[in-house]
């Protein structure tokens, strides 16, 4: 590379060493132009945050026809900075989606900016145009650039990601894979759903709430694979045989027809997700939380439905966890805070508050020992019998939580309730061929309630009470942890097998139009008789006649459901009544229910953040968590390395957190900024040190060396 | 390759016995770290991620202020010594002097830049500290160091006065790094082609850089740092080789 010789060029004239410097530019510009066509690349992130996943590599190797990619993209010159970085991560996905399909992906650009027709064929398909600021030498200007995608597989198939600006090939990735997935995807699946939402209308004159579920369901994300149902009949129909999977969201005041419905799905091996709260909670003028009246079951129905899941070997008791671990409930990020109204706006309550908590991905065995030892003194006991029992806030190697695992923590859940398999006085006691396991688990901090009539933190103080009123909310935690056993709480079963069923040797409840028709009966029966009296004593020898009718039959006696052979059509059994199919009284396919103990953190206003803008926290992670879930209950694990690639969480932990002790905010800052002061200084001082040091050994060592070649001299 | 061991050694010794170096690395450690620590590149705070993007994001910025300094010397004081001639006289190829002086520069500011090795520990200590690209982005600091010290040397070969080689080089280093910043891209646009700001874009160390601090090792990034190197170094040769003919 570098001349050795004399080179002719040297001692000529300028103009020719001007040529060499040239045509060495140019050779180096070829090398590297080569050299990005040709590539290599090592990812040496440890969580692999710029490759390509599995699930990519698996949806292109599963392509049977050819997806071409039309790209409509301005030109990158022509693109504000905000927009290039996006465009070099845009190409190389594209280009790298083009090397996996070995030519069943074709890439095709076209540049809207310069020519109508292109632009017009953007207007058609359904690309968006970014209107951009630019700052050039001559304006200040906003231009129209496009930047979307249309997926066409199979020449009939397509998909338009409209617009599209990734600052990582992660989101890149998250955008193109699904769409990919979705445009090779054949039929949606169907999903069943029913929701009783909240009808509460807060107190203090605020707008009522009105929450339901639709947000997480209408996401672009799950709609565009899965196609809800609302399968809440008023008249009880039962559940369609194409639904494989049906979500109960917050089930309250169940009818025991409703009761029947759920049990018959199951039956027939459906899956049936329950989003289970026992309690809720308004809030109110000051930030008070309050009780509202909410119950499981209809008023008047005569079976339970806490019992109808005891039957299947879920425990879902009516009691409230607050989990007062302080990794568990302290909010990672400010949108997650539970809020408090003051004059400067709503300020987030960095604390945390201990109802609203996220389950660890922590082995919490690891703090037997801590947990055993008061006052210096470990329980040698206590820590024997914490190490058998505790378990791992995260208990599941599903890929349902493999993402969870990797942020360290589940989705939060706001006033969870006591989730449990059955058990007896020999531990776990599920029905015979039905197998379960609790996956979600509170610390070994958690604390259990029956839900009480408030829960707010301040006792409605003014902002000056507050942090004293806060204090003694906390206090009353600490005073119960001294004096209650440590236990953790379950919040999420899984069962599966040939469930029992609950309605077995029950009467089968009667539909809406059933009852109806049966008064409507009653009704004329009784007019009946009491016209035939009239006439007997008119007419003394019809007595005979109304003998007979009183030789009827019990209505209830011919539904009343055993396990012989069907019965015929009873004297008496309804239209509506024979519509219903003979009742399944064993399961008739290994079904599946999942009790997740929170319903909260779906919610619309918790997952928009409307909850928010009242002081409440917004959910995070709840929407990918359901997203996710959908995929694991229909087991389509196309996806599922998609989802487990997010960057690991790398938060520093500056200062030493006591998860039993609540500290003061503003002492807990103190120390963090001297903490920081600390650290910098060692920072600072100890490379500059080291290197001084190495400085005076040299210069000690070239002293010595002078002094011994004086000596010599002088010798 | 022995000659080039031996001034490479004789060079490495210089900097070692120098004062002006000891000046020169706790200067630059100073700077650096209390920079990126002070104003919040490196945010140390209580669930602030542990990462060091920040830091690498402003080594080249602190670079470009230092790295001309270092290199100054190289050639302008030998020449202004004329100790130049001594050495042209010697039975050492010109290429095999330019390396032993390259690699001794490059192994010094290699010591230098390990001495900052303590924040990222430190961050491992209070954090899950990913070392992948803490590696990677060590990497890429060396890559752009010898990317910026050949360009200096070459200026240094220039001009007998080391403040001009200084200025010189500082300029450079300067509109080269500035070329890929995607702010004055996006300014220029309205006023020159695209080819040339693809062209501009290309030949900036800016997008290579950060491409291997990110985290990820591209081949296409290091051939890059090495044709820069080799240009600048040749350009060097060629200025040096016009002067031993000239005698």
């Amino acid at each position: 590379m570098l001349p050795t010789k004399k080179l002719p060029l040297s001692g000529g004239s300028a103009l020719a060493t001007l040529l060499h410097v040239l045509v060495l530019f140019v050779i180096f510009g070829q090398i590297v132009y080569l050299a990005s066509r040709y590539r290599l690349r090592f990812d040496t992130t440890s969580d692999s945050m710029y490759s390509l996943t599995e699930s990519t590599s698996q949806i292109i190797g599963g392509l049977d026809k050819r997806l071409v990619i039309e790209a409509y993209l301005s030109p990158k010159a022509d693109l504000p900075s905000q927009l290039r970085d996006t465009r070099t991560v845009l190409d190389n996905f594209l280009d790298e989606l083009v090397q996996m399909g070995k030519g069943k992906v074709v890439v095709q650009r076209y540049n809207p900016l310069d020519d109508k027709a292109i632009q017009q064929k953007c207007e058609r398909v359904g690309i968006k145009p970014i209107d951009a600021q630019s700052n050039t030498t001559s304006a200040l200007e906003v231009r129209r650039h496009w930047q979307g995608l249309r997926l066409v597989y199979g020449g009939d198939r397509q998909k338009i990601i409209e617009q599209i600006a990734p600052t990582a090939s992660t989101l890149a990735e998250a955008q193109i894979t699904p769409a990919i997935k979705d445009v090779i995807t054949r039929e949606k699946k169907k999903l069943g759903f029913m929701e009783w939402p909240s009808e509460v209308t807060a107190a203090g004159g605020q707008p009522p709430r009105g929450i339901g579920w639709n947000s997480v369901r209408v996401m672009d994300a799950i709609a565009r694979r899965y196609e809800f149902q609302n399968l809440k009949d008023a008249e009880g129909a039962l559940i369609p045989d194409e639904i494989g999977i049906l979500f109960l969201f917050r089930p309250k005041d169940l009818s025991d027809r409703e009761k029947f419905v759920l049990d018959q799905f199951v039956m027939r091996g459906g899956t049936m997700v329950v989003l289970a709260d026992v309690v809720d909670y308004s809030i109110g003028q000051k930030r008070t939380f309050s009780r509202t009246p909410m119950a499981l079951d209809e008023k008047g129905s005569e079976w339970s439905f806490r019992e109808q899941l005891l039957c299947y070997g879920i425990d879902l008791k009516d009691q409230i966890v607050a989990d007062l671990d302080n990794r568990a409930f302290s909010p990672l990020n400010a949108i997650e805070s539970y809020g408090f109204p003051t004059q400067l706006g709503m300020q987030s309550l960095r604390s945390g508050y201990p109802y609203f908590f996220h389950p660890q991905a922590f082995d919490w065995k690891q703090e037997a020992d801590r947990l055993a030892t008061r006052n210096g003194q470990k329980d040698v006991e206590a820590a024997a019998d914490f190490k058998a029992r505790f378990r791992p806030g995260i208990d599941s190697d599903e890929f349902l939580f493999q993402s969870f695992k990797k942020f360290g923590r589940a989705q939060c859940f706001y006033w969870p309730c006591w989730t449990d398999l059955r058990r007896g006085s020999a531990g776990i006691d599920l029905p015979a061929g039905v197998t379960g396991k609790v996956m979600l688990w509170s610390s070994p901090m958690a604390l259990v309630e029956v839900p009480p009539a408030n829960l707010d933190p301040f006792s409605g103080a003014d902002v000056k009470d507050r942090g004293q009123k806060y204090a003694d909310f906390i206090k009353k935690f600490d005073e119960r942890l001294r004096s209650e056993p440590r236990l953790q709480a379950p919040l999420m079963v899984d069962l599966a097998g040939n469930f029992p069923s609950f309605f077995a040797g029950k009467p089968r409840p009667k539909k809406p139009s059933e009852i109806k028709e049966e008064e409507a009966a009653k009704k004329q029966a009784i007019l009946r008789e009491e016209e035939m009296e009239k006439a007997a004593e008119a007419n003394p020898a019809l007595v005979k006649d109304a003998d007979k009718i009183a030789q009827l039959p019990d209505q209830k006696d011919a539904d009343k459901i055993t396990q012989g052979p069907p019965k015929q059509d009873a004297e008496g059994v309804t239209e509506a009544a024979q519509k219903d199919p003979l009742p399944m009284l064993a399961a008739k396919a290994p079904g599946r229910i999942v009790v997740i103990g929170d319903s909260d953190f779906l919610r619309d206003d918790f997952v928009r953040g409307e909850y928010q803008q009242i002081g409440g926290p917004a959910s995070l992670y709840g929407a990918l968590f359901f997203g996710v879930m959908l995929d694991w209950l229909s087991q389509d694990s196309d996806l599922m390395s998609l989802y487990a690639h997010q960057p690991i969480d790398r938060k520093l932990q500056l200062l030493a957190v006591d998860p039993g002790k609540i500290e003061d905010p503003r002492d807990s800052e103190k120390r963090l900024r001297s903490k920081t002061n600390v650290i910098t200084a060692i920072n600072v001082a100890i490379p500059c040190g080291l290197l001084c040091l190495l400085g005076a050994i040299v210069w000690l060592i070239r002293r010595a060396q002078k002094r011994a070649f004086l000596a010599a001299i002088g010798n | 390759m022995r000659e080039v061991a031996v001034i490479f050694r004789r060079e490495l010794k210089s900097y070692f016995v120098s004062p002006i170096a000891y000046v020169f690395g706790v200067l630059f450690l100073a700077v650096l770290l209390l920079l990126a620590l002070i104003l919040r590149f490196v945010p140390l705070d209580n669930g602030a991620q542990a990462s060091l993007q920040g830091f690498f994001w402003l080594m080249p910025v602190v670079f470009l202020f230092f790295l001309p300094g270092l290199t100054m010397r190289l050639w302008a004081e030998e020449r202004k010594t004329g100790t130049l001639e001594l050495l042209m006289t010697f039975p050492v190829k010109i290429g095999h002097l330019i390396l032993g002086k390259f690699c001794a520069s490059l192994i010094y500011l290699a010591v230098v830049l390990a001495l900052t090795l303590v924040l990222p520990a430190t961050l491992s200590v209070y954090g899950n500290l990913d070392w992948g690209p803490v590696l990677g982005a060590y990497l890429a600091t060396l890559l752009l160091a010898s990317a910026y010290i050949a360009t200096g040397m070459f200026w240094s070969s220039m001009t007998r006065d080391q403040i001009v080689a200084l200025l010189l080089g500082l300029v450079t280093l300067l509109l080269l790094y500035a070329l890929g910043f995607p702010m004055l891209l996006e300014w220029l646009a309205g006023s020159l082609p695209s080819w040339l700001l693809d062209l501009m874009n290309g030949i900036s160390p800016y997008k290579y850089y950060e491409s291997i601090t990110r985290g990820v090792v591209d081949t296409r990034d290091i051939v890059y740092f090495t044709c820069f190197c080799g240009f600048f170094l040749h350009c060097n040769a060629l200025v040096l080789q016009a002067r031993r003919a000239k005698g």
